[in-house]
């Protein structure tokens, strides 16, 4: 399902088309207006939004692609490495930010071209900075928020530093430093914003952060879980999928007992918010039979979530149910979903995006990077007017 | 639980915190904090092993493919240079784990950052 976006010289196009149809055939008014209307149609569907990928790969590149016509539409050199690759698309789609540097510095890059609008080095003097895939954008795109976990470098030890949740101001460009941070909970990794501007974020337990004041509290309770008859959920993850489904979410595996004692059914599950409402669920979808690294509801069909590491899984929710699953060629780290839920991305490790039909798991190609490895990155969906990417062919 | 003995540091601590008159419960969360991935000190993985089931069907395909995945990060510390800190430019020159590979080699002191 596409949104349908027209653009002002889109509309002035089709206007310019009625005219001159109308002076070819001008003692046949009715049917200009008609083949008019018609043109304007077809004008119009040119100028839908497109589903795009923006994603970054070894040894230091960034890529858009289009989705639909599977190609690249071009691809940038950023400063220096990539790693680990975390990409986040500014609320217009307009920019992609980007962790990288070996975790320790944020880029912006206009996507219509291969302009740097953004650079942010973490670690300054001794004081290293890394962040573990942390990255997010507020709701109106004037702010970008990470965590920082500070290690200063002595002469004859490290100090361990309390990590900060940090802003920067996403117009302060080139060399940005932070305007403001807060004491943030240890071990967080992915970072998503909701439409009230809350931060949600992934560590122990899932956070709701406010970027405004700095308070915390739990909005998912995880490792401090009071689940009857469930042991302690394990989770792994270093990817802010879910944008597609406006939704913060990390899969979990967990122990199931029927009885204290007894052998406990094995489990996976996830935890997640709604971004547009706040609203949070932790559901069991699958039993556990091989190990995932990242999953995803499919758009539109939210009784489906898939999973993927060397296998792609399709689970039934409701019934806790796997209802297909298919060997990898090889193993991807990263699911993610086209807008309309019918076509599957895998990305991560290698230089390819695998794409795959939803709803048969059969293979349609593959896209493959110039450069090297993904490794832990995370290629990102978004919907954009071709026009607004400056892809000229699409 | 009195006839066994920790071994090893991980072990000493959280036998020291369980036994802390002060708060045993907080003390004990700060081992269990250790176990968490950040930076090149904070996980003892060996990689490379059995998955999660006692097999290998689990694991990454090829392990190649699940070799920078798991260096950038420092999940493999014992098995690969820290890349994240210490020595970024281990993998110049090798952009896919998969064909480069054999230019991964060894790292020294005089090549660190």
């Amino acid at each position: 399902m596409k949104l349908k976006n027209l653009s002002i010289a889109g509309l002035r196009r089709g206007a310019n088309n009625h005219r001159c149809i109308s002076r070819k055939l001008g003692s046949y008014p009715y049917v200009a207006l008609v083949m008019c209307l018609l043109m304007t149609t077809v004008f119009v569907q040119a100028e839908q939004d497109r589903d795009y990928m923006a994603v970054v790969n070894r040894p230091n590149l960034f890529h858009l692609l289009d989705l639909e016509d599977r190609r690249i539409v071009r691809t940038c050199e950023l400063p220096a490495s990539v790693a680990p690759g975390t990409v986040v698309m500014s609320p217009d789609k307009s920019v992609a930010y980007i962790l990288g540097g070996r975790f320790d510095r944020l880029y912006g890059i206009a996507i219509d071209g291969c302009e740097l609008v953004f650079d942010a080095q973490f670690s300054q003097g001794n004081v290293r900075n890394k962040s573990i895939a942390s990255l997010a954008v507020s709701r109106d795109g004037s702010e970008l928020y990470s965590i920082h976990n500070p290690v200063t470098i002595m002469n004859d030890h490290y100090q361990v530093s309390s990590p900060k949740f940090v802003v920067y101001s996403a117009t302060d460009g080139i060399d940005a430093k932070p305007v403001r941070s807060y004491p943030a909970p240890r071990q967080v990794n992915i970072l998503a914003t909701g439409h009230d501007g809350q931060v949600y974020l992934s560590g122990p337990d899932v956070y709701a952060f406010d970027p405004r004041t700095g308070e915390t509290s739990v909005a998912i309770a995880s490792r401090n879980a009071q689940r009857e008859g469930y042991g302690q959920p394990d989770i792994l993850t270093v990817w802010p999928l879910g944008s597609v489904n406006e939704e913060f979410l990390r899969m979990y595996s967990v122990p199931k007992f029927s009885q204290p004692g007894a052998e406990p059914e094995l489990l996976w599950g996830y935890e997640r918010v709604d971004l547009v409402t706040g609203e949070t669920s932790v559901k069991d979808f699958g039993p556990l039979e091989e190990v995932l690294f990242t999953g995803m509801l499919r758009p539109h069909h939210p009784d489906e979530f898939y999973g993927v590491l060397t296998q792609l899984k399709r689970h039934r929710v409701s019934t806790q149910s796997v209802i297909q699953g298919v060997d990898l060629e090889r193993t991807y780290y990263c699911i993610n979903f086209s807008t309309d839920g019918s076509t599957i991305y895998l990305g991560g490790t290698y230089n390819d995006i695998a794409i795959y039909d939803a709803d048969t798991l059969e293979s349609q190609g593959k896209i493959v990077l110039p450069g090297g490895d993904m490794s832990m990155s995370t290629p990102q969906v978004f919907s954009a007017l071709p026009t607004l990417v400056g892809d000229t062919e699409g | 639980m009195k006839h066994l003995k920790p071994i090893n540091k991980k072990a000493q601590l959280v036998d020291s915190a369980m036994q802390s008159t002060v708060s045993p419960t907080d003390e004990l969360n700060e081992v269990v904090a250790m176990q968490t991935v950040v930076g090149c000190t904070g996980t003892t993985d060996p990689g490379w092993e059995v998955d999660a089931f006692g097999g290998v069907a689990g694991l990454c395909q090829p392990m190649e493919s699940d070799l920078y995945g798991c260096a950038d990060p420092c999940w493999w510390p014992a098995q690969v240079p820290d890349i994240m800190n210490t020595y970024p430019d281990w993998d110049k020159g090798a952009g896919s784990a998969g064909q480069d590979w054999r230019k991964l080699g060894e790292v020294f002191p005089g090549d660190k950052k």
